[in-house]
Formats: C-alpha cells, sequence, structure tokens
C-alpha cells in the first residue's frame, strides 16, 4: 500500500550562494515529485544534525469552530500512525471507532442543546467511552515516536504551532537522520489520533496556564480587538469552546487538507552529506501522495477607519500598548519601518526586566532623561499576510507617572520624525545591527534551521538576504514617509492596563 | 516496475553511491546505522594561562566573521550580606552603565550598538559573566571596551539611581506569576533563612551605595579570579598579545570567601497552601537533593529520567498527562546548586478540580521506583539517551569553551566529560533502586500548592476529599515584596 504511489520525480538539485555584504547563507534545495522541498546547510564540526520539518499551516488556516486545531493536531502527531504506537492496528481501530461513536453522542446532546442535554445520558456514554479507553490500552504503545528518537540520541526534541507555521524537531547524531526520515514520513502520511479526547484535555491545562499567566487575558481581548477580520485576531491556542467541541473528524479533514508533501519543507543542518541526505528523501519523503494545492488566506484585514482604545484591570503591571497597522512581509515599507523600530526601541526592553544597552530614543528620553518609564520598546512584526508595528510601556508608579503620560510622549517622538525624520547614523546603526544580528542567529544550527525553513514557506529562503539588502537603501525619507502614512490615529489602538490585585 | 526504475535512473545520474545500496525501511527496528565514533575535545588543548595568572579557555572557528568572549568572575549573589540583597541585581544593572574611568556608559553602549555588538553582564549564585559579542573586523575595538569595563568599572551615581528606581519598581510584579511565587517560597521552605533565598526589598536596594558596588569590584575583579572563554574568528596567538597588553598593568589581590552555610531547618512534612484566584494549582512536592559532585549523581540522572526527568519517555508525563489528561507540563527533577544540595521534586499544574488526583499519581509514581525495579526497556532508553546525545554538550565552540570554564572555576575534574559516557554505562537496575531508596523519601515531603483553596481542596470524583489526606495543611502567607513583611 505504500509503495504503491510514486509520482514522476522532477529534480532539481542548486548550490545558491547569494552575498549580501559579507553575509553568505549556503542552502542545497532539493525539490521531491509529490512538491516537498528538501534543503541542506552543512556545518560540519560536531557529529550531529539538525532535522525540522516545516508545514505552511498555523492558526490563521483556522475558522471560528475550530480555533486551535492546528496547535491541537500538533500534539495529536505524537499520538501514533498506522504502524507507530500500537501493537495491533485493527483491533485498537475497532474500540476507537467505539470510542468516536459515544464522544459523538455526547457532544451532540451536551454541545447541540441549549439546555446542555440529558447529564444521565452523558454520564451513562461517559463511563461506557471510560471502559472503552481502559480496554484500549492493551494495544497502546505509549508515546513510541519519542521514545525512539530519545533513545537514538535525539535532543531539540519538540514541535510548535504559530500562526503561520507548524514545524517538528529533533537533533540526531549524524549516523541515524534515516530514522527522522521513517518516522516523519510515516506520520505524515499515516497519522492516526489515538487517545484524542484526553489530548484534548491537556491542550485545555495548556490553555489555562496562559490564562494564569497574568495579563494574558488583557493581551488575548487587545489581538482580538486590533485585528476585526483577519485570522491573526485569535491566539494560537484557540478559544476554550472551540478546544471543547473541536471533533475527530475536524482533526481528520485538517490533517488531510495540510500535512501534504506539498505544504511541507524538511530542513538538515549540521554534518552532512548532501547526496545521502537527497537519496533517502527521495525513499522515505518520496513516497508520500501529493495533496491538492492550497489556496492562501483569502481575509486580508480592511483599513480601520476609526481609533480603537481598550482599557483592562488586572494582576499583571500597569502598562500601555500602542498598535498599528503595517504591510505584510516582503512589502517595500518593511525596511523602513524596521530601521525605525530600531532607531525608536533598541534595547530598552531588555531581558528579565533587566535594561537593554539603551541607545534606543525612547529609552533614552523616556527611561533615562526623563525617568517616566521602566521599561520601553518599540517592534515591527512584519507578518506574511498583516504586519503590525507596537510599542509597549510601563510607567514609574513611583513618580506618578500613568500609561496615558507615557501615550502622549511617545506620540511627541513619534510627530518630530514625521516632520524630521532620522540621522544617519541612527540609520547605518540600525542595518549593522540587523546584519550582525543575522549573523549571530546563523551560529547555532537550531536558529539557523528555524529561519531558513520558516522563510523559505513563505517568500523563499533567499528572501532573508533581500531583506538585508533593502535595509540599505532605506533612506531618511523613506522613514519620514512611513512614519507619516502609518502613525495616525485611525490606523491605531492604544491599551492601558492597570494593575488590580486579585480578581 | 517502471517507477522504480526511474528512480534508480535519478539516482544513477547523480553519481549517488551512499544510500542506494538498502531499501526504504518499514519499521524502526530494521534501520540498521552506520557506525559513528566521537571523542570529546580535550580541555587542554583550550587552555591558555595570560598574563598575571588570567586563566583562559580559546577556540578559533572561522566559520562566521564574529567573535564571542565572556568573562567569568568568581563572584555571586551568595557572598552578598543579607542587608545588601539585591546588590548583585543592581550589579547586572550598572556595571556597564555606570561607565569606566574615562568613559560614560552610555557612549560605551552607545558604540557597542553602533557596532552591531552585544555587551552584557549578569550575576548569578557564585559566578557573574560579563560578555561580548562583535563582528571580527571590531575586535580590536571590541577588546580594548571589553577590558575597559572589567578592570575600571566606574559604577557613577546617575546609573545607580536610576538602577535602582527600576529594579525597586519591578518588586511590584514579585507576587504576580504563580510559577515564580511557587519556586521562590518552596526554595524559602526548603533552605530557610539563608543567602540562597535572601530577596531585596525596597530597603536593601535604597541601602545599596556607589561605594558598595566599588567595594565588590575591586575585591573579586583580579586576574587570578576570573577564567576568560573566547571562540570564533581570530588568530590565537595574536587574541593572546593584544589580551596580554591589555591586562598588563592589572593587579591580583587575595580574596577571602565568605563561610556559607550547609545546614537547613528541618520543615515539617505536610501540605503547603498559597491562596491565588487562579483556575489551576501549582504545586511542587519534594525535599533537598543531592550535591552533583555526589559519586551517585550518574545513577540519580538515569533513576530521575525513568521516574519524571524523561519527558514522554517517563513515568510520571505518561501517566499524569498521556494516560489521564491532568496536565500539560509535569514531571520530576533534581536541580543542582554549586556547592550545596540541590532539591527533588516532582512538578504538575492542573485545574483545581484534581490537584489531589495528581498530587496522589505523582506519590504513587514515588513509591513505585523505591519499591519496583525499573523495566530493562526503561534502562535502555535512559542510558541510550545520554551516550547518544553526549556530544550536544560540545554543539558550537563557545559552548565548548564555557562548559571547560564551569568545569574549572566549580573545582570539578577536568577529565569529567571524557569519563562520563563510562559512569553512565555504569549504572545498574540495582544501582537506580538504591539510589531512589536513599534519596527520595516520600514520608518527608512537602507538598507546596499555589491555587484557590476551595476547589482544590474539594477535589472531583477521581478523588474526593480534603488536601489534608496528604498530611496536616499548613496556609503560608505571601510577603509583601517593597517591604518583605507577611502580608496577613
Amino acid at each position: 500500500m505504500k509503495r504503491a504511489f510514486m509520482a514522476i520525480t522532477v529534480f532539481l538539485a542548486l548550490t545558491s550562494i547569494i552575498l549580501a555584504a559579507e553575509v553568505t547563507l549556503n542552502v542545497k534545495e532539493h525539490v521531491l515529485g509529490n512538491g516537498m522541498k528538501i534543503l541542506m546547510l552543512q556545518k560540519p564540526g560536531m557529529p550531529r544534525v539538525v532535522c525540522h520539518v516545516y508545514y505552511k499551516v498555523g492558526s490563521i488556516n483556522e475558522r471560528p469552530g475550530i480555533t486551535g486545531i492546528a496547535h491541537l493536531h500538533e500534539h495529536m502527531m505524537f499520538k501514533g500512525t498506522k504502524m507507530m504506537g500500537v501493537t495491533d492496528f485493527e483491533a485498537d481501530a475497532a474500540i476507537d471507532r467505539k470510542i468516536d461513536e459515544l464522544m459523538d453522542k455526547i457532544y451532540r446532546e451536551k454541545y447541540w442543546k441549549a439546555d446542555g442535554g440529558d447529564k444521565e445520558k452523558i454520564a451513562q456514554w461517559q463511563k461506557d467511552v471510560d471502559e472503552l479507553v481502559k480496554d484500549e490500552k492493551k494495544y497502546i504503545i505509549k508515546d513510541q515516536l519519542w521514545e525512539l528518537y530519545m533513545k537514538n540520541g535525539g535532543t531539540g526534541l519538540n514541535a510548535s504551532t504559530s500562526n503561520e507555521v507548524t514545524g517538528y524537531y529533533v537533533t540526531l547524531p549524524s549516523n541515524k537522520v534515516e530514522l527522522q526520515m521513517l518516522l516523519e514520513s510515516d506520520r505524515m502520511m499515516n497519522a492516526y489520533f489515538r487517545e484524542f479526547y484526553s489530548e484534548k484535555d491537556v491542550v485545555m491545562e495548556e490553555r489555562r496556564l496562559s490564562e494564569n499567566r497574568p495579563g494574558f487575558l488583557f493581551s488575548e481581548q487587545v489581538i482580538a480587538a486590533f485585528y476585526a477580520a483577519s485570522p491573526y485576531r485569535w491566539q494560537v491556542i484557540g478559544w476554550m469552546d472551540d478546544l471543547r467541541r473541536i471533533t475527530k473528524k475536524d482533526m481528520e479533514e485538517f490533517h488531510n487538507t495540510y500535512y501534504v508533501p506539498n505544504n511541507a519543507v524538511v530542513i538538515y543542518v549540521g554534518d552532512i552529506d548532501f547526496a545521502n541526505i537527497i537519496a533517502m528523501a527521495e525513499k522515505y519523503f518520496g513516497r508520500v501522495p501529493k495533496g491538492p494545492d492550497l489556496e492562501p488566506i483569502r481575509t486580508h484585514e480592511p483599513a480601520q477607519h476609526s481609533e480603537k482604545r481598550l482599557y483592562g484591570e488586572g494582576p499583571a503591571p500597569t502598562s500601555l500598548q500602542m498598535m498599528f497597522h503595517t504591510p505584510p512581509d516582503g512589502h517595500p515599507d518593511t525596511a523602513p519601518l524596521s530601521v525605525l523600530a530600531d532607531v525608536l526601541g533598541s534595547g530598552a526592553g531588555g531581558f528579565r526586566g533587566r535594561a537593554g544597552a539603551g541607545s534606543g530614543r525612547l529609552y533614552k528620553i523616556l527611561v533615562k532623561e526623563k525617568e517616566m518609564a521602566v521599561t520601553i520598546s518599540a517592534f515591527s512584526r512584519p507578518q506574511w499576510y498583516v504586519g503590525a508595528f507596537q510599542f509597549n510601556a510601563v510607567p514609574r508608579l513611583d513618580k506618578g507617572v500613568t500609561p496615558e503620560d507615557l501615550e502622549k510622549e511617545i506620540w511627541a517622538e513619534v510627530e518630530k520624525i514625521k516632520k524630521d525624520g532620522v540621522t544617519p547614523d541612527e540609520i547605518q546603526k540600525a542595518r549593522n545591527r540587523s546584519e550582525a544580528m543575522f549573523l549571530r542567529s546563523l551560529q547555532s544550527p537550531m536558529g539557523l534551521a528555524s529561519r531558513v525553513g520558516r522563510a523559505e514557506l513563505n517568500r523563499g529562503w533567499k528572501a532573508l538576504l533581500q531583506d538585508l539588502d533593502d535595509l540599505k537603501k532605506v533612506t531618511n525619507d523613506d522613514i519620514k514617509r512611513v512614519a507619516a502614512k502609518y502613525f495616525v490615529r485611525d490606523n491605531s489602538l492604544t491599551a492601558v492596563y492597570i494593575r488590580k490585585m486579585g480578581r | 516496475m517502471k517507477k522504480i526504475i526511474f528512480v534508480g535512473l535519478v539516482i544513477c545520474l547523480l553519481g549517488i553511491g551512499t544510500g542506494f545500496g538498502f531499501g526504504q525501511v518499514e519499521n524502526p527496528s530494521d534501520l540498521k546505522f552506520p557506525p559513528l565514533k566521537f571523542e570529546p575535545p580535550d580541555p587542554k588543548v583550550f587552555r591558555t594561562q595570560l598574563a598575571n595568572g588570567l586563566r583562559a579557555y580559546i577556540q578559533e572557528d572561522h566559520s562566521l566573521p564574529l567573535v564571542d568572549l565572556s568573562a567569568i568572575i568568581g563572584f555571586g549573589n551568595l557572598y552578598v550580606p543579607k542587608d545588601k540583597a539585591g546588590l548583585g541585581s543592581l550589579m547586572s544593572e550598572t556595571l556597564i552603565k555606570g561607565g569606566t574611568k574615562t568613559k560614560e556608559g552610555s557612549v560605551i553602549e552607545e558604540r557597542v550598538e553602533f557596532l552591531g555588538g552585544s555587551l552584557s553582564f549578569f550575576v548569578s549564585e557564585r559566578t557573574s559573566a560579563l560578555s561580548l559579542s562583535v563582528l571580527s573586523k571590531d575586535l580590536n575595538e571590541g577588546l580594548d571596551i571589553f577590558f575597559d569595563v572589567l578592570m575600571n568599572a566606574e559604577f557613577r551615581g546617575d546609573a545607580l539611581k536610576l538602577g535602582q528606581a527600576r529594579l525597586i519598581e519591578q518588586l511590584r510584579q514579585a507576587n504576580d506569576q504563580p510559577s515564580v511565587v511557587l519556586a521562590r517560597e518552596y526554595s524559602r521552605l526548603l533552605y530557610g533563612d539563608h543567602p540562597l533565598t535572601w530577596d531585596p526589598t525596597r530597603k536593601t536596594y535604597e541601602g545599596i551605595t556607589v561605594a558598595d558596588l566599588k567595594a565588590v569590584h575591586s575585591e573579586y575583579f583580579f586576574p587570578k579570579n576570573i577564567i576568560l572563554t573566547a571562540s570564533g574568528d581570530f588568530n590565537k596567538a595574536q587574541l593572546k598579545t593584544k589580551i596580554n597588553r591589555l591586562i598588563a598593568g592589572w593587579k591580583n589581590r587575595s580574596l577571602v570567601l565568605p563561610i556559607l552555610s550547609k545546614q537547613f531547618p528541618q520543615f515539617e512534612p505536610g501540605v503547603y497552601f498559597i491562596q491565588k484566584a487562579i483556575n489551576q494549582g501549582y504545586i511542587s512536592l519534594g525535599h533537598l537533593g543531592i550535591e552533583d559532585t555526589n559519586p551517585d549523581y550518574f545513577a540519580v540522572q538515569v533513576m530521575n529520567f525513568i521516574l519524571g526527568g524523561g519527558s514522554f519517555t517517563s513515568r510520571i508525563t505518561s501517566k499524569v498527562r498521556s494516560d489521564e489528561g491532568l496536565s500539560y507540563n509535569q514531571g520530576s527533577r533534581f536541580t543542582y546548586t554549586w556547592g550545596f544540595p540541590g532539591v527533588f521534586s516532582g512538578y504538575v499544574q492542573t485545574k483545581s478540580a484534581t490537584v489531589g488526583y495528581a498530587i496522589s499519581l505523582i506519590l504513587k509514581e514515588l513509591e513505585r521506583i523505591r519499591k519496583e525495579p525499573v523495566a530493562d526497556e526503561e534502562m535502555e532508553t535512559a542510558i541510550n539517551y545520554y551516550l547518544e546525545s553526549f556530544s550536544d554538550n560540545f554543539q558550537s565552540p563557545q559552548v565548548t569553551m564555557a562548559n571547560f570554564a564551569m568545569l574549572e572555576i566549580q573545582g570539578k575534574p577536568m577529565d569529567y566529560y571524557k569519563t562520563y559516557r563510562d559512569k553512565i554505562k555504569a549504572v545498574t537496575k540495582e544501582k537506580v533502586m538504591e539510589v531512589a531508596t536513599k534519596y527520595i523519601h516520600p514520608e518527608k515531603i512537602a507538598i507546596m500548592v499555589v491555587g484557590d483553596w476551595e476547589p482544590c481542596n474539594k477535589g472531583s470524583d477521581k478523588l474526593p476529599g480534603g488536601l489534608d489526606q496528604f498530611g496536616k495543611v499548613h496556609r503560608v502567607n505571601l510577603r509583601d515584596p517593597m517591604t518583605g513583611e507577611e502580608i496577613k
């Protein structure tokens, strides 16, 4: 069955060296017949290889009703396949189907009926489910994939889901890359979602952990208010109601749509032989059937046409957030916005609440000279479909400063920039910093894999070098222009949060 | 048929020999891996003596035009008296920002940022580190700045004043995060009134002066009390010459470290509950552990991997998360504190109603590993994990140099890595049970919970009944972080 499919193999292997200043990136590419892309970077030294698979799917591919499913699915990908995690697949599947039928009845009773349904019926069905779950255990091999990776010296073993991308990570000794090829191609095509309902409970606990992080519930509302239409408006973890109601069927549909080789890239960084990797990838990933083409996200964010303000209270530090809509990644305004964020906010956030090297304008003026802020920072986040420019600040309560006072100060600085722009030195500093930060991100093989792999799924990995190049062309006029264009009230959301102990 | 031939053809065209000899394997157990031999790097190769007794670990690495430099200094928070608690944080805040004898802090920061470099300083328990990263073309200027800060820090008053104000403001956040509250109070219960648990207050921060910072600097920052690490794109001989010239006039002095007590109070076993209106209970349960110089260290690592340290392959995760869906994050850990016994704890965060049930499941696992031998498969997974992932300790020259420097500064044997795998291999099933019995004591355990009392104490159908079924319940009041006084 598994070998039956073999599409026409379109072969393409090229080594690319592109220069941006002294920055080079030596990535070897190979595309399988089913559309899956293999990227490779040699990093000799230690006999280890970082192996990452990235799928072009995240929370922006969800819709109301199934928010959180991309992340829940990432969890389910560790729950086995037709081959892994089970001693007798058919026997296990028979029990699993019975569980699904009962759970379907429970969900219909509980969630479809306005009064929450017949509690006695639900309890009886749940009892039957519990029995079946107990019964099924004899066929389940717990976390077999994880154990195999661990036993073979897998480190950095993890997976993550973002708005745009889901990644599966392991670093292995260089003689064991074939294990990753086997396990990852297997779960791409043969995933089987055992223990689905208890894993939903795990994810709900994960959401509760977020809820108990001071400030999370407010920032969830801030993001939801900032985006009126774009699917960036919900968090990756999803809404609790959806987590409760997502069904096994939803999960299978999601998997079949997005977990196809033409929607994935796999990257290897470390002590590797290109030819060897390509030959293995052809065998393992090459056997996975190509899926239908995938349509990009339809709903972009419409113009806001009005100022938004949000006020909240809770158990986190008093703070100010200001957000502005900006264009997505790859837009000509991305580079000047990035320089602007560096000029205004560089180093002023700081690690563990310590002040960073404070050479950004806002730090100098508001933390140091006027002593009005504890921390203040500025970020430009060009995402795939929508961008955001953001200021975060914590006021000096001991000096009686309020978030609104800081808001006025930030606007004053922004207005100055609209008029006069910034200095040539500031622009040069921002360029130097971006280049150096980029180089540093190449130091760690894992960081390198993550940057190149993720970039590949949007505009291609070469965009990383293009972006550095674009920074060199930024002029003071560009800065003044983007400041005037995006820093306007009708394009903004201001969020004021006041600490109030307890709930 | 046609398809297979086609694939073969592609491979032939590329001239790929490797990988073609074997077919695609269906089952992981059929995989055959080529042998891989790995010997760890030898610290002696990198160890260098610089002027005035400054020791260094240096490795050239020309793969990127970058240089990383760190000075690990034998000064840490534990050497600060109680009435100056927070001095380490203030030092972190002001060593660079306070400038040097010839330069303002802002001038230094401005220049480093302009070069796209980074310069940071951080104080930990017994060491602190000044770290620099620069492009290799800027190395000379970077070295000048680095050693100027290290040798001539001036701690100007305006930097101190600003640092104090910011740190005092941040004290307000001390009781915000349930995880932070739990870690701090659990440590306070286990170690009692000790430098390990002294927290700053507004008063201690305000009491710290420029003279205090300068005194620490002159007392601890001298060549023989520092180990340097350097890796990156430079010539080692030239780097040494340059550094030696910069530190030529740097004097040594004698240093007597404060004596730190190793006596810790005996707490009463039972439940310690901290009230917070949240929808989960954050739980740590355990007691003091061992030092990492203990000969049983390796066996304890293997045992804890099986119990709750080996993520999904461990018993606690398998039971509490995977079987029961009670939590996202759970397990057990032995933490290590240089010079003191570390902490053993089981941990979990679960919704209020299942707090008692999750505790009971973890306690059962603690009993089980003490009373039943572990399975052969569990041993195999744990041991192989440590052996096969061993080379990860040397994932970059920067990490390797730091590891060697830490061995030396902690006075550990320099063949630690060379002998590491043999010590792991020597751990047996019997030894695992022996160390479980020796270092895990369920009858002496403190169970600390941060959560909402009523729902946590009520329990669920899975395990009804109050938390007093796990021993006497003590209610712990938090302290006002500004004053350090208990909040009644």
